[in-house]
C-alpha cells in the first residue's frame, strides 16, 4: 500500500528562525497518525505546509500525489484542514458556515446543503440549531469545525489539536468520529497535547524544537524509549538524587504527584526497601505499564541533553 | 477554468458577507445613518449664502430720506436690524462683542445733501469674516446702483438714459450655493463610505482567523474580491440613493436630467470606490491601519481634488492632471451635469470612462496583492 503523505528533508524558517528542521515522514492511507511535541516545536508549521497554507523553505512534501509547493490548488481539494484556532465564521450558524464553505470548494448549492446536514448528523448537530457558532460550546464548535473540514470528502484530514481545552467527555466523543473516519478510509493527521490521546493513533511521531526526533506505533515508542520495568512510587520524602544512584535503576522521573522509576534488574520490593531506607514514608510501589508521557519524557531529556 | 463554477463560489461568499451584515446592526445603522448625519451637518455648514446678518444702524439725520433709506436697505433677507445706536463708537462696540456685523451709518444732514444730489452714508462692516464682508460690500455697491437709477427716474422719468445689466443666473435661479455643493457633497460623502464599507472587510477575516480556513479551501483571490465587492455594492447604492433622495427634499436640490444616466455613472462610481476599499483591505492586515488608510484616501482627495469647493480650473496644472484619477471628481462633474443641467449624456463619456478604468485598475491590484498563503 502507497504511502499518502511523503515528507522528505521539510524544512521552514521565518527569517533566521527555523521552525522545522529535515523532518521526513510517510504516512499510510487510512492511517491515524498523531504529532506531538511541546508548544513551538513546528507541528502547527508542518500541518500548514502540507495543506499547502505555507511554502516550504526547503524539502519536499506530497500530499494524495499533488506537491504542497507546486500544486497547492490540488491539495487543497484532496485535504480537508481543522486549524488549531477556531477560524469558521462566529456570528453565523452551523448550516450557514458549512454552506458557505461548501461554496467555497465549488459544491453546487443543493448539494452542498444536502451534504452539510449528512455531516452535521454525523458529528451529532443538528442542520437546524439556531445558535451561532460564536454561541456554541467549545466541544460543539470543534465538531462543527471538523465537519466543515470533510465536506468535500478529503482523503486527508489534517486536525491541529482538536481537542485543546474541551472537556474529557467532550474528547471521547471527538475521537469516536476520529477512529470512524479512519475506519471509512479517510487519513487523520492530528497534533495533540494529550498524551492519552495519542495512545488512539497508529503511529506517532515526536517533534523537538522543529525535528522529528522518534516515530513509531504507540507501543514501538515505549518498547524503544522506555525499556526495563517501569514503578510507580508515591509517598512522601522520596529523594530522587539517592534513587538514581541505587543499583539497578536507570532513570528517575517526576510524574504527577509521585515518581516514574525504571530499571532492568529491579523488583518492587527491592525498591520499596531502599525508598524507605532513605527516608520515604507511606511508600507504594507498583509495577505499571510504560506511557507516551514517559517516552515524551525520555525522548525530551535525551534531546535536550543531545 | 469552469465558468459556472466560479459563479457558485462568487455567490457562496456573497451571500456570506450579506450574512455578516444581517448579523452587524451596528454596521448597518452606521452604514445607513452616518451618510444622513454628514450630508444634513456639512450640507448646513457649507451653505456660503450669506443672510440675515446682524446690523445695526445709526440715524444721526432722523429725516423722512433716511428712515426710507434704511428701511429699504433693512428690507431683504440679507440684513437684520438687530438694534439702532447713537454713534459709529457704538457700532464697533456691538462688533467686537460679536452681535453685528454691519452699521449703516446715516450721517446728520443726510436728507438735506440728498436733495442737492450727493447723498453720502457710510456702511461698517466687520471684515475679519472676509466672507461676510465681500458679499456685503458687493450687495452695497449693487445697491448703489439701484437706488441711484431709482433717483435718476425720479428726477427725470423716461428720458434718462439709462444703462442697466441684468444678469441671469441660469441652472440656479437663486444662486444657492446649496445647489452648487450638494452634489460635491453626496460625492466626498459617498467616497468616504463606500471605501471605509469595504476597507474592512478583508481586514476582518485576518484578525478573526477565518482568513487561514479560506485559504484551505480552493477559492481564488479574484473569486473572494468580487465576492466581497457585491453585498456591499447593494449597501453603497442604498446609502447614495438615501442621500440623493434627502438631498432634494432637504436641500431642494433638483435633478433634472435623467434618472437612468444619474444610476449609471453612480453605478460606476460606486465600483471604482469599492474597489479602492477592498485594494486597501488587502494591504492591510488589521481593521486599524485599513480604518485610516480608507478614511485618508477616500476623504482629502474627494475634497480638495474633487471639484468640489476648490474649482479645478484654478488649480497649478499637475494637479489639474492628478484630478483625473480621483474618483469623485468625475462623480461631481457627472453629478452636476446630470442633475442641475440636464446636460447631454456625451458629457459623462470621460467620467464614466475614467471611473471604469479606476474600477478596473483597483480590482486588479486587490486580486494580484491578494495573498494566497500565510508564509
Ligand atoms: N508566521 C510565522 N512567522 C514567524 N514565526 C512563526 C510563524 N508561525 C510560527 N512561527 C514560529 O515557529 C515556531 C513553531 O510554531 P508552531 O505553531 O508550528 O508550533 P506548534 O508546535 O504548533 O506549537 P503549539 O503547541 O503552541 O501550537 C514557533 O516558535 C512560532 O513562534
Ligand atoms: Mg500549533
Amino acid at each position: 500500500m502507497s504511502a499518502i503523505i511523503e515528507v522528505v528533508g521539510l524544512e521552514k524558517r521565518f527569517g533566521t528562525f527555523q521552525a522545522v528542521r529535515g523532518v521526513s515522514f510517510q504516512v499510510d492511507r487510512g492511517e491515524i497518525f498523531g504529532y506531538l511535541g511541546a508548544n513551538g516545536a513546528g507541528k502547527s508549521t508542518t500541518i500548514r505546509i502540507l495543506c499547502g497554507l505555507m511554502t516550504p523553505s526547503g524539502g519536499t512534501a506530497s500530499v494524495a500525489g499533488h506537491d504542497v509547493a507546486s500544486d497547492p490548488e490540488g491539495v487543497r481539494f484532496s485535504v480537508g484542514y481543522m486549524s488549531q484556532r477556531f477560524s469558521l465564521y462566529p456570528d453565523l450558524t452551523a448550516m450557514e458556515n458549512l454552506d458557505f464553505f461548501g461554496g467555497a470548494y465549488r459544491l453546487a448549492r443543493r448539494a452542498r446543503l444536502r451534504r452539510a446536514e449528512a455531516l452535521l448528523g454525523d458529528v451529532g448537530l443538528s442542520a437546524d440549531d439556531p445558535r451561532t457558532a460564536g454561541a456554541m460550546p467549545g466541544g460543539v464548535r470543534q465538531r462543527l469545525a471538523l465537519a466543515a473540514a470533510l465536506l468535500h470528502g478529503p482523503q486527508v484530514v489534517f486536525l491541529d489539536e482538536p481537542t485543546a481545552g474541551v472537556d474529557p467527555e467532550a474528547r471521547r466523543t471527538f475521537w469516536r468520529i476520529i477512529r470512524k473516519l479512519s475506519d471509512s478510509g479517510t487519513t487523520v493527521f492530528v497534533t495533540t497535547h494529550y498524551m492519552d490521546e495519542a495512545e488512539y493513533c497508529h503511529r506517532v511521531g515526536l517533534m523537538v524544537d522543529g525535528a522529528l526526533v522518534a516515530l513509531d506505533t504507540p507501543s514501538g515508542l515505549k518498547r524503544a524509549h522506555v525499556p526495563g520495568r517501569l514503578f510507580a512510587v508515591r509517598g512522601t520524602g522520596l529523594d530522587v538524587a539517592r534513587l538514581r544512584e541505587l543499583a539497578g535503576v536507570t532513570h528517575v522521573e517526576p510524574f504527577g504527584a509521585g515518581l516514574h522509576v525504571r530499571g532492568d534488574l529491579l523488583t518492587a520490593e527491592v525498591l520499596s526497601e531502599a525508598v524507605r531506607a532513605h527516608g520515604g514514608q507511606g511508600v507504594l510501589v507498583e509495577e505499571s505499564a510504560p506511557t507516551l508521557e514517559d517516552v515524551f519524557l525520555a525522548v525530551a531529556a535525551r534531546s535536550s541533553a543531545g | 477554468m469552469n465558468p459556472r463554477r466560479f459563479v457558485v463560489r462568487v455567490f457562496a461568499m456573497a451571500r456570506k458577507e450579506w450574512m455578516h451584515l444581517g448579523r452587524d446592526r451596528a454596521t448597518v445603522l452606521f452604514a445607513l445613518g452616518m451618510p444622513v448625519i454628514l450630508l444634513v451637518l456639512f450640507g448646513y455648514a457649507v451653505s456660503f449664502d450669506i443672510d440675515h446678518i446682524p446690523t445695526v444702524l445709526v440715524d444721526e439725520d432722523w429725516t423722512p430720506e433716511s428712515r426710507s433709506l434704511a428701511s429699504h436697505f433693512s428690507s431683504g433677507a440679507t440684513f437684520e436690524l438687530v438694534a439702532t445706536v447713537g454713534s459709529a463708537r457704538e457700532v464697533e462696540r456691538l462688533f467686537r462683542e460679536g452681535h453685528a456685523k454691519v452699521g449703516l451709518v446715516i450721517p446728520k444732514g443726510y436728507g438735506r445733501e440728498l436733495a442737492r444730489g450727493n447723498g453720502r452714508v457710510q456702511l461698517l462692516v466687520d471684515a475679519s469674516d472676509n466672507m461676510t464682508a465681500s458679499s456685503v460690500l458687493s450687495y452695497a455697491s449693487r445697491f448703489n446702483v439701484w437706488k441711484n437709477h431709482e433717483l435718476l427716474r425720479v428726477h427725470f422719468g423716461n428720458r434718462a438714459d439709462l444703462i442697466e445689466v441684468r444678469g441671469r443666473a441660469l441652472y440656479n435661479p437663486a444662486i444657492r450655493s446649496v445647489v452648487f455643493l450638494v452634489p460635491g457633497l453626496i460625492a466626498m460623502i459617498q467616497s468616504m463610505m463606500a471605501v471605509i464599507l469595504t476597507a474592512l472587510t478583508v481586514a476582518r477575516e485576518w484578525e478573526r482567523g477565518s482568513m487561514e480556513q479560506l485559504f484551505a479551501t480552493p477559492v481564488g483571490r479574484l473569486e473572494i474580491v468580487l465576492g466581497k465587492l457585491l453585498p456591499y455594492f447593494g449597501v453603497a447604492m442604498a446609502q447614495l440613493l438615501l442621500v440623493l433622495a434627502l438631498a432634494t427634499w432637504v436641500f431642494g436640490v433638483p435633478i433634472r436630467g435623467s434618472m437612468v444616466a444619474l444610476l449609471g455613472i453612480s453605478t460606476l462610481f460606486l465600483l471604482a470606490t469599492l474597489s479602492q476599499g477592498l485594494f486597501i483591505s488587502v494591504m492591510a492586515r488589521n481593521q486599524m491601519v485599513a480604518t485610516q488608510a480608507a478614511a485618508v484616501s477616500s476623504m482629502l482627495p474627494s475634497m480638495l481634488l474633487s471639484g468640489f469647493v476648490l474649482p479645478i480650473e484654478n488649480m497649478p496644472r499637475p494637479l489639474q492632471i492628478m484630478t483625473n484619477i480621483v474618483p469623485a471628481r468625475h462623480f461631481v462633474h457627472a453629478l452636476r451635469a446630470i442633475m442641475l443641467r440636464d446636460a447631454d449624456l456625451s458629457v459623462l463619456g470621460r467620467d464614466a470612462f475614467a471611473l471604469v478604468v479606476f474600477a478596473l485598475v483597483m480590482l486588479v491590484l486587490a486580486t494580484r496583492r491578494f495573498p494566497r498563503r500565510l508564509a
